[in-house]
């Protein structure tokens, strides 16, 4: 008996061991040298010059939700575990939360979307809408929408351009360009993602200039290239490193591929058989059937124009798509030639500066054709691709954290840093009405 | 124009099988052993091991234990300094068994009730892998009568008839986000069978050494009128109808083991089983759902498994009348390939480690315990089919223990 109480003790011990050995248990582990170092580069004040993109603009306007998850501001948080400082943005207050307003899904019924506008709450001069509210704070996104690189030079652009004129003092208004601007931040990093309008909002005008309005031109291209290059040399003075990025290939956006003219010939046949033939009028004046190959505005959905009159709008040759509508075949040609020559320009001077390289261009095109990132499909299609927000330009939550870990990569690439990368599942899509 | 077509296009739910699911707890005399023991006719756990062993039983018997399995899996993305762990659950897997026979008679009834797949992963609703999958709770139970005939006193046959009872819930989140930001999610819970058989013989040579050929049937478990629910945003509800059924079906792989049995003292036997485990009948799932999900009415992933194969060398030494010590040391070869790793299955080949007690303190009763512990290899991978990209490390941790009656 003595023997068996024995073995009892011996047979209970083991297996309070194994218990302890059990709970205790040794979680697995993942050696990772993310986050370890921040290579050559000095994160410690990083500065993000850029246009809407930077600002986290999306859904057609600037609004405190968008502007939280910037891209910018993503790659901050990250470059926090590789000596990066604090980062401060222009946020609008809780109050001004709506900004300068923005547009939302208001509803879908069996694939058609209603876009509501939400109207902003930042404009100082409402109900006229001109002014946003001020801010005075320091500032490191210094992402204007609708910065231009050659309107960057012009000291007027700085009071005709509400989100520049909200974070300029009353003496900057109109006297400081935005290239002077940026060269007072004292930084020790910069990413530089600037250049898309020059050509978009050439593009987004139908590829029609309005000779008052600046930012329907294109910028000529040796000027882009000189411009550009006081760009880098300016933010590189005191030996800064930095990344700049590529431009995307503005005629691959939701905005200029979701009203197809096929789509739209399929839906007047289903509602006239006798219609034969979509008509656009060119960029040369011509009047022609329209074929995929040209790009529709999205605007033109809720236009109320299409197969109206006596004479069907955009079903007959003498009442066609007006060309303000239309990026035709050949203005697509002439977009892409600018943004390829731009590009060009961008590459050479930032491999002669040694920066990093973030090919958004690169990665855009692979957007377009869709990819599976963590679990996610992302793709260039409206509202559902989930890349692109309601506006079908600017980017959704999950495009942004998708481009910063594109940023991450070529920073970390050229630099030996480890900045970790961005968590593309904890961020949002289009959101849908429930 | 009236329309925009909108297509969301969301990748089909997964469900992936691999090594990781095949649970090697059927005994716990052959876990204390790594699993193996084929080649020995050790207990009524034959009846799992190899039915062509069971009629060498010297009484009959009837056995009951539990291995409480704690499957501790982590994560962490590629590029990412965060690592994610599943939660803290405990799968039980357990076993069953009874054999009966008239004494020295050439024959013997069993009967095995065992969970030789199942799996268990919690990795919560928001980690960074929730797209591919959140959870899941996957019960394979086989209930296996069988029958053992001595043909020789050296050579046992012996068949058993399988049929299995398999239980799945998968869950995971949809890449659609909610008017407050939040993702979609979809469950499918269903319940199917299928039916196999488990073959084996026992061939005791003239120098006691002894072997094991054995071989364990595919089981293709039908699931019918499984639910799958959707959680989403009310506008995309027409795209994904409530009170959805699917079917499917999942090919559980045959197992092909051949063993050894070697006496090194009349207290001492080492036992080694090799085994080739078919997973190639893996090749992709589909699933048909009674209503078009997302404008479609089935769903099909690429599975592409290999074959795998597992090694496992075991002892058991008596100690005295009543206490017996078992250890063992095993390696197997996942069937995944790269570029088909996923969270439900984070495979990888891996490590088997293990140590066992018995203790029969009278002729008619006896305890058995067993710690089973598998390090499973790092692996980093990218999905071919998710796009979900980082590193699994996995272990896993399972204590024992069955009570036995002999008469």
């Amino acid at each position: 008996m003595v023997g068996e109480i024995t073995m009892k003790k011996y047979i209970l011990n083991s297996f309070v061991a194994a218990a302890i050995l059990f709970t205790a248990a040794c979680k697995p582990e993942i050696e990772t040298p993310a986050g370890t170092t921040a290579g050559q580069a000095n994160f410690s004040k990083y500065i993000a010059i850029g246009n809407s993109l930077t600002s986290g603009y999306a859904d057609g306007g600037l609004y405190l939700e968008g502007q939280k998850v910037a891209y910018p501001n993503l790659i901050a948080a990250k470059m926090a575990t590789v000596g990066g400082g604090n980062f401060t943005s222009p946020f609008f207050t809780d109050a001004q939360s709506n900004g300068s307003g923005y547009i939302s899904l208001s509803a879908l019924v069996n694939g058609t979307p209603t876009l509501t506008p939400v109207p902003g709450n930042g404009w100082r001069d409402a109900p006229t809408n001109t002014r946003l509210f001020k801010y005075s704070g320091e500032i490191q996104n210094l992402g204007i929408p609708g910065m231009r690189v050659d309107l960057a030079f012009a000291p007027a652009f700085s009071a005709a351009n509400p989100f520049f004129e909200r974070i300029l003092t009353d003496a900057q208004v109109g006297a400081t360009t935005y290239f002077q601007y940026v060269q007072t931040k004292n930084h020790t990093f910069f990413s530089l993602w600037l250049g898309n309008n020059d050509v978009l909002g050439y593009a987004l005008n139908g590829a029609v200039t309005v000779p008052t309005d600046p930012t329907t031109t294109l910028t000529d291209k040796v000027n882009f290239s000189s411009l550009y290059a006081n760009f880098l040399n300016a933010l590189t003075a005191g030996g800064q490193k930095g990344v700049v990025a590529t431009i995307p290939d503005v005629t691959s956006i939701p905005y200029f591929n979701t009203v197809k003219p096929s789509l739209l010939l399929a839906a007047a046949k289903a509602a006239n058989p006798a219609a034969q033939a979509l008509f656009i009028q060119t960029g040369t004046g011509a009047v022609r059937a329209a074929t995929d190959e040209d790009l529709i505005r999205l605007p033109f959905q809720s236009a109320g124009l299409f197969g109206q009159g006596t004479i069907p709008y955009g079903l007959h040759p003498l009442n066609p798509i007006e060309n303000k509508w239309v990026l035709d075949k050949d203005e697509v040609a002439k977009v892409k030639d600018y943004v390829n020559s731009y590009n060009s320009s961008i590459k050479s001077l930032a491999t002669s500066k040694g920066l990093a390289i973030a090919d958004t261009y690169a990665y855009f095109n692979q957007v377009k054709t869709g990819l599976n990132i963590q679990g996610v499909g992302i793709n260039a299609a409206f509202i559902s691709g989930g890349a692109f927000s309601l506006d079908g330009i600017h980017l959704t939550p999950r495009g942004n954290a998708v481009i910063a870990n594109v940023f991450i990569d070529a920073i970390n690439a050229k630099y030996g840093s480890t900045i970790p990368t961005v968590d593309i599942t904890q961020y949002r899509g289009v959101k849908f009405p429930n | 124009m009236k329309k925009i077509l909108l297509s969301v296009l969301l990748s089909a739910p997964l469900w992936v099988l691999g090594q990781g699911f095949q649970v090697n707890l059927q005994g716990q005399k052959q876990i204390g052993m790594a699993g193996a023991g084929s080649a020995l006719a050790l207990d009524e756990a034959s009846v799992f091991f190899n039915p062509g062993a069971v009629t060498f039983l010297e009484k009959n018997s009837v056995s009951a234990g539990v291995n409480p399995l704690l499957f501790k899996s982590a994560f962490q993305q590629s590029g990412s300094n965060v690592t994610e762990n599943v939660k803290n659950k405990i799968a039980p897997p357990f076993e069953f068994y009874a054999v009966w026979g008239p004494k020295s008679n050439k024959w013997k009834l069993g009967l095995g009730v065992y969970t030789p797949f199942g799996g268990l992963v919690d990795w919560g609703n928001d980690w960074s892998g929730k797209y591919s999958l959140t959870s899941l709770n996957l019960k394979a139970i086989y209930f296996q009568p069988t029958l053992s005939i001595k043909i020789t006193d050296r050579i046992g046959i012996g068949a058993g008839f399988v049929y299995n009872h398999g239980d799945v819930n998968l869950q995971r989140a949809l890449p659609v986000n909610y008017p407050d930001g939040r993702s979609g999610h979809v469950t499918l819970d269903g319940t199917g069978k299928g039916y196999g058989w488990n073959a084996g013989l026992y061939i005791k040579t003239l120098s006691n050494i002894s072997f094991a050929l054995v071989h364990k049937s595919k089981v293709v478990t039908k699931l019918d009128g499984g639910t799958a629910e959707f959680d989403v945003p009310n506008s995309l509800r027409s795209s994904f109808p409530a009170g959805n059924t699917f079917n499917a079906e999942l090919p559980l792989p045959a197992t092909t083991s051949l063993g050894v049995g070697i006496p090194l003292s009349k207290s001492t036997a080492l036992a080694f089983d090799a085994s080739w485990v078919q997973w190639h009948v893996y090749q992709d799932l589909t699933f048909n759902y009674a209503q078009p999900v997302n404008g479609s009415s089935q769903t099909k992933s690429e599975r592409n498994y290999h074959d795998g194969s597992s090694f496992k060398l075991g002892i058991n030494h008596q100690a005295s009348e009543k206490l017996a010590l078992r250890a063992g040391v095993g390696y197997a070869f996942s069937p995944v390939q790269d570029g088909y790793v996923t969270p439900e299955a984070p495979d990888a080949n891996r490590y088997i480690l293990s140590a066992g007690l018995g203790y029969t303190p009278t002729s008619h009763f006896e305890v058995n315990a067993s710690f089973f512990f598998e390090d499973v290899r790092s692996r980093k991978q990218k999905n071919i089919e998710t796009g979900l990209d980082g590193t699994f490390k996995t272990l896993v941790y399972a204590p024992g223990i069955s009570l036995t009656y002999k008469w």
